[in-house]
């Protein structure tokens, strides 16, 4: 049984881009390599976020409670939202309470998880983003492919294509991405100067202050929030941290996570509505509260969206996001597809190969590789294990349950090497479908291990992993 | 508006009755000791602007600013500034290459076409070239629109990294502030990195 994620795979893999895909992604690995590695104190960072995530997703009540109250204080109204729907009606409400048409919106997961941009469409109000890749996929109807590097899987020549079809001032078959980069800036400026409201995502809501942090490169959230005088900045619950003081160490994580970069170019802190303006948070829950009651998954809570375990993961950079059945992919889409419906989104659960690259990048060590095997014992829970696989494995337990018959099955297991092809490859062996079997060796380790052939080796130090 | 009063208490119920394991706070001090730091702040400081895609320029004892920013930017010109005195190594300047006050305008859209934009640092990290800038003005745009950003910072509020930012940092008056490293940035075409999204295209911080 194939699953959709491995069919899409296989077709990622047939087109031009998966080897630039993968060499890219790489790359970027590779220089947050180079900035964990400038820092001497870069784990101690790391555990210092891990535990300031545990405490604040501990104490997520009464940290909320004092965001509100400080937010309030300082004049920003904060509103509360159960589930999608209602966090869509509730920045649709306030859009219409001020007959607010064109909104300026920059990238924002939650909005993504949450429908928010056909919701509003429906209702008649414009929801522009302003993130250069994430317009760049709106104009194209797409969605993004990874949750920093959005248009990752497109190329500049399709995309120099697209500026000329929506009538921008490009020249034909100039398609250098400096060019395109400016002529975007250019044409896309009055989509600011003519906003009715800005909306914003949020890296980091800070209790002490009551005030919203946000980070971005190309300063489209800092251009939107500063041209129309209404503002929505919209969270999940789990970004709530509890003072600046931790700012100090997830602003050094973050972008170096991310991108290899010491810093985002913006870092905004937003505490106070403009001058004759209003500031509207909205809080939302969306199934996070479900999460805290799972034991074995609360830590995906910790999460900050940097895309690390994507840039890493051996799977996500030779599949392309687009493989994916949940909107986020990778280790973390993995995770938290499986959290919002494991029926649904089972299909992604095969997308690893539980390297464990994901969770020694995690900036907040979120155990992502170990949450996909746990999922994966349970998957027969939800109907989805593959019966095929399934029954050979409860052949291989009787196998292995019975010493003789192991011993001997191992013995004379170099027979299958000279089996022909046909006999091996086909639909009644799972094991056989989309990658080659294992060639296995005249001798067992046990035989070697007999015979002396074997030296005991010297034990590796435990590595630093969380203790709790 | 009772809907929202509902979603709230909820919200908040099914925190207190899901929270299962509960976590300490953790101490920082520890890290924020060991956090990097550097022998020379001004020459790091010069480093990590360049690598950002900014500049910092050293001003000299008896520099006239004016002319530095002239030097930089020949071809600015509007020229938005909130200041009218700089503190240039110990004496006092006026700036008079602004040509006018951001909160001047009617309203932030007759920003737009601004070529350069003087604005005041507070702090600036040695670690990442970020410069705090606390909203001192009414318009904010001033500090994404104008296509260069002279950012005008006493080289002895330049701290290590990030832990002693924050210690430092408020939103003050306006309650908005933002760090800002470099020129703004963006790789969604291809990974190439290219200058100039949004925000501003240049960034020149003068260390006075």
């Amino acid at each position: 049984m194939s699953t959709k994620h491995s069919v899409a795979a296989g077709r990622f893999l047939k087109g031009d881009r998966a080897v630039w895909h993968d060499e890219t992604l790489w790359m970027v690995r590779a220089k947050r390599d180079a900035m964990s590695h400038s820092l001497p104190e870069w784990e101690q960072l790391r555990d210092a976020a891990a535990a300031i995530k545990n405490y604040s997703n501990s104490h997520l009540a009464d940290l909320l409670e004092e965001f509100e109250r400080n937010a309030t204080a300082a004049g920003v109204h904060v509103h509360w939202a159960s589930d999608a729907e209602e966090f869509c009606a509730t920045v649709a409400d306030i859009l219409e309470a001020h007959g607010a048409k064109h909104l300026v919106k920059s990238k924002s997961m939650l909005a993504e998880e949450c429908g928010l941009t056909p919701y509003l469409e429906a209702r008649g109000i414009e929801a522009a983003e302003t993130d250069l890749g994430e317009r760049i996929l709106q104009l194209m109807h797409q969605r993004p492919s990874h949750i920093v590097l959005p248009a990752i899987h497109l190329r500049k020549e399709e995309i120099g294509d697209l500026f000329r079809r929506e009538g921008m001032h490009v020249d034909p078959g100039n398609n250098d991405q400096t060019y395109l980069t400016h002529a975007a800036r250019r044409d896309w400026r009055h989509k600011f100067l003519e906003a009715d409201a800005a909306m914003t995502g949020c890296n980091f809501a800070v209790a002490e202050t009551g005030e919203c942090v946000v980070c971005t490169n190309e300063g489209n959230a800092e251009m939107g929030t500063s041209q129309p005088k209404l503002q929505i900045t919209a969270f999940g619950l789990e970004k709530v941290v509890p003072d600046r003081r931790s700012l100090g160490v997830f602003t050094r994580l973050l972008a170096r996570s991310a991108t290899g970069q010491p810093v985002t170019t913006y870092t905004a802190h937003y505490r106070k509505p403009r001058p004759g303006g209003e500031l509207h948070f909205i809080i939302v829950d969306n199934g996070r509260t479900d999460i805290l009651a799972s034991p074995d998954h609360v830590k995906m809570l910790n999460c900050l969206r940097c895309g690390a375990c994507m840039n890493t993961c051996p799977v996500y950079r030779r599949s392309g996001g687009h493989s994916y059945t949940y909107f986020i992919p990778g280790p973390v889409g993995i995770n938290l597809g499986m959290l919002k419906d494991p029926a649904r989104y089972s299909d992604n659960v095969s997308a690893c190969s539980l390297c464990h690259s994901c969770q020694d990048v995690c900036p907040a060590k979120i155990d992502l590789a170990e949450q996909i095997y746990k999922w994966r014992q349970v998957l027969d829970g939800y109907g989805v294990a593959s019966a095929a696989k399934k029954h050979l494995s409860q052949a291989l337990e009787w196998v292995i349950d019975h010493p003789h018959l192991f011993g001997a099955a191992v013995r004379n297991a170099h027979l299958v090497n000279s089996l022909p092809h046909w006999l091996m490859y086909n639909r009644l062996n799972e094991w056989g479908k989309e990658h080659d079997m294992m060639h296995f060796p005249h001798e067992s380790f046990s035989e070697m291990w007999k015979r002396g052939k074997v030296m005991p080796a010297r034990t590796n130090k435990e590595n630093d992993g969380e203790k709790d | 508006m009772e809907k929202k009063t509902d979603s709230r208490e909820a919200i908040l119920a099914r925190i207190r009755r899901n929270t299962q394991r509960v976590y300490e706070r953790p101490d920082l001090s520890a890290l924020e000791q060991a956090a990097i730091h550097y022998d020379d702040r001004v020459e790091q400081f010069r480093k990590v602007m360049h690598q950002m895609g900014g500049r910092a320029v050293l001003v000299q004892p008896g520099d006239d600013l004016n002319e530095l920013i002239r030097q930089q930017y020949p071809d600015a010109r509007r020229v938005a500034s909130a200041l009218d005195r700089v503190e240039v190594c110990g004496r006092e300047q006026a700036l008079t290459c602004p040509t006018f006050h951001p909160d001047s305008v009617a309203c932030s859209r007759d920003l737009d076409g601004t070529d350069l934009a003087i604005v005041r640092g507070s702090w600036g990290v040695c670690e990442n070239g970020a410069v705090w800038i606390a909203a001192d003005v009414e318009q904010r745009a001033v500090y994404f629109i104008a296509e260069a950003l002279a950012i005008v910072l006493d080289r002895n509020c330049l701290v290590d990294n990030m832990h002693e930012a924050y210690r430092r940092i408020d939103t003050g008056a306006y309650g908005f502030g933002v760090f800002i490293s470099g020129p703004s940035k963006t790789a969604d075409i291809e990974q190439a990195l290219v200058f100039g999204a949004h925000g501003a295209a240049d960034v020149t911080v003068f260390l006075v």
